[in-house]
């Protein structure tokens, strides 16, 4: 294993509609603020990363020769919602092999740009040519996930109802009034058996986090850090007949080999900000972050361990299904979130004592794969 | 000078050209499928390279017409109003996203069901399937 690694700051900016808004708009505020916040200078910055998979080219250096930022490599990165996270994994290994010492890590998407409905897929795609999107691929994992356990739509719904509870104190939410599982049933389907509040909203965001070396974080050490635990990113395999859905292999795969680097496990933890860009992601995984045994993540749900005050918060932030998904920015949000809860900077939702915190985001509809990527990070308050 | 070695040039895969998932076979209108002749992989649609051991010694072959609902949606959002969509795991063990037809029974995970050409073509509930009911 390499150097030890930690974020030294984050900034975002509340996701929503920002018609007027471009991927500079969008990103320079809090690139500046997370620079501000951390207590460095443009100078002191080795490399940047940009997640990003609708920016078109050069995202990263449009928004980077706005404040002068240059010169440093500038890599752009697509995985779709996996962009920022895998943005992040970059920095992380550059810095953990010692090859640098500051990197400035932005996440950046604007899907205001495509006018409402559901993602852009690859027109290339076998699948896509068939007339898959998103909402159906999640809508199959819930069809079979309730007929091959005892949950219920309203299980669906009540992961939408915490989503909103949690996003009601986040002021980076787009959603952010409390839903009832009634209203969640009654709303408009979308893609059988999800509602509309059981989909993640689109929108627009940008987030940035900075990531230092051991070395420079004493440089800048009155500031709060949180240490990067575990980084690690998975590609889909493909499987030309039978897969479960219920049992998405690349989440699976991810945490065993976050929870091997990070040496702790599930019970550890105190927070999660998992990929819950529909209903029943949440309780797939549970499953594949071993929270629950297969099948039964809804007594976790039910039981109010997911939630706070229970065993493990998860998506305190309220998670994409309140806070939006703009899909490059998403793996960045998470990270940031994960930052704030581990130096008590949570406000109204700070989560007691948070020591431990995960955040998981896949990305990409791609025939033949669970998903295109899948990024996991782990991080323990420094 | 003495005699080189030039390098051969790979050569891009007209792919486009051949991405319908339906063809005619002397059994009738069927799904294509590509078969591998080196490790006997079967794969969905005219594919030239084997994705389990790389061959690209591959052939075009047609893909059973029954199968077995795995799951499937009714997607309400879109032009063509309510749309059911399903993954179908064919016979031989190739899953295909098709759509389906829905009939006077309901979908339900795991039922057979059987490929239907018309202007379009689609899975329904199978023949077998329907007299259980
Ligand atoms: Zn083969």
């Amino acid at each position: 294993m390499g150097d030890n690694v930690f974020v030294i700051s984050a900034a975002m900016i509340p996701f929503g509609k920002y018609r007027t808004s471009s991927y500079v708009g969008l990103a320079v505020s809090p690139l500046i603020d997370a620079i501000r916040n951390a207590g460095i200078e443009k100078s002191d910055v080795d490399a940047v990363y940009v997640g990003h998979s609708y920016g078109g080219m050069m995202t990263g250096q449009r928004i980077c020769k706005e404040i002068g930022l240059g010169t440093v490599p500038t890599v752009n990165v697509d995985n779709a919602c996996s962009s920022g996270a895998t943005a992040v994994h970059e920095a992380w290994q550059a810095i953990s092999q010692g090859l640098i010492d500051v990197a400035v890590v932005i996440g950046v998407e604007k899907l205001t740009q495509f006018g409402g409905g559901t993602l852009p897929l690859s027109p290339e795609d076998r699948e896509v040519k068939q007339g898959i999107i998103m909402p159906a691929v999640y809508a199959m994992r819930a069809t079979r996930y309730l007929h091959d356990t005892e949950a219920t739509p309203e299980d669906l719904a009540l992961v939408s109802v915490k989503a909103r509870k949690h996003g009601a104190l986040n002021p980076f939410a787009q959603f952010r009034k409390e839903i009832t599982v009634e209203e969640v049933l009654n709303a408009r389907p979308i893609a059988d058996p999800l509602t509309l509040p059981m989909c993640c909203p689109t929108g627009d965001g940008a987030a940035v986090v900075i990531l230092a070396s051991e070395r420079a974080r004493k440089r800048f050490e009155s500031k709060p850090a949180i240490r990067v635990a575990a980084s690690v990113l998975h590609s889909g395999h493909v499987a030309e007949g039978f897969r479960d859905m219920t049992k998405p292999e690349i989440t699976y795969d991810s945490a065993r080999d976050a929870y091997a680097l990070a040496g702790i496990g599930p019970k550890d933890l105190d927070m999660i900000e998992l990929h819950d860009a529909f209903s029943i992601a949440e309780l797939i995984y549970y499953e594949a972050l071993g929270l629950a045994e297969p099948g039964h993540a809804v007594d976790l749900l039910r039981d109010g361990k997911t939630t706070f005050g229970g065993d493990v918060v998860v998506n305190p932030s309220g998670g994409l299904l309140a806070k939006g998904h703009p899909v490059g920015a998403s793996g960045v949000a998470q990270i940031a979130e994960a930052f704030w809860q581990l130096t008590d900077q949570a406000g109204a939702r700070q989560i007691d004592d948070a020591r431990w915190a995960m955040t998981h985001v896949t990305g990409g509809g791609t025939a033949g794969l669970d998903h295109g990527a899948c990024t996991i990070h782990i991080f323990e308050a420094a | 000078m003495t005699a080189t070695i030039e390098a051969p040039a790979s050569q891009p895969i007209a792919d486009m050209e051949t991405d319908s998932l339906i063809g005619n076979f002397p059994e009738g209108q069927r799904l294509v499928g590509s078969q591998c002749n080196a490790c006997g992989c079967t794969m969905i649609g005219s594919r030239v390279v084997c994705s389990s051991c790389i061959s690209r010694d591959v052939s075009r072959v047609a893909l059973p017409s029954t199968g077995v609902l795995y799951s499937f949606t009714r997607i309400h959002v879109g032009a063509e109003g309510i749309r059911p969509l399903g993954y179908v795991d064919l016979d031989n063990g190739v899953r295909t996203l098709a759509d389906i037809h829905e009939g006077d029974i309901p979908l339900r995970p795991d039922m057979r069901v059987e490929l239907d050409v018309k202007d379009d073509w689609f899975f329904a509930p199978a023949a077998s399937d329907k007299r259980e009911v």
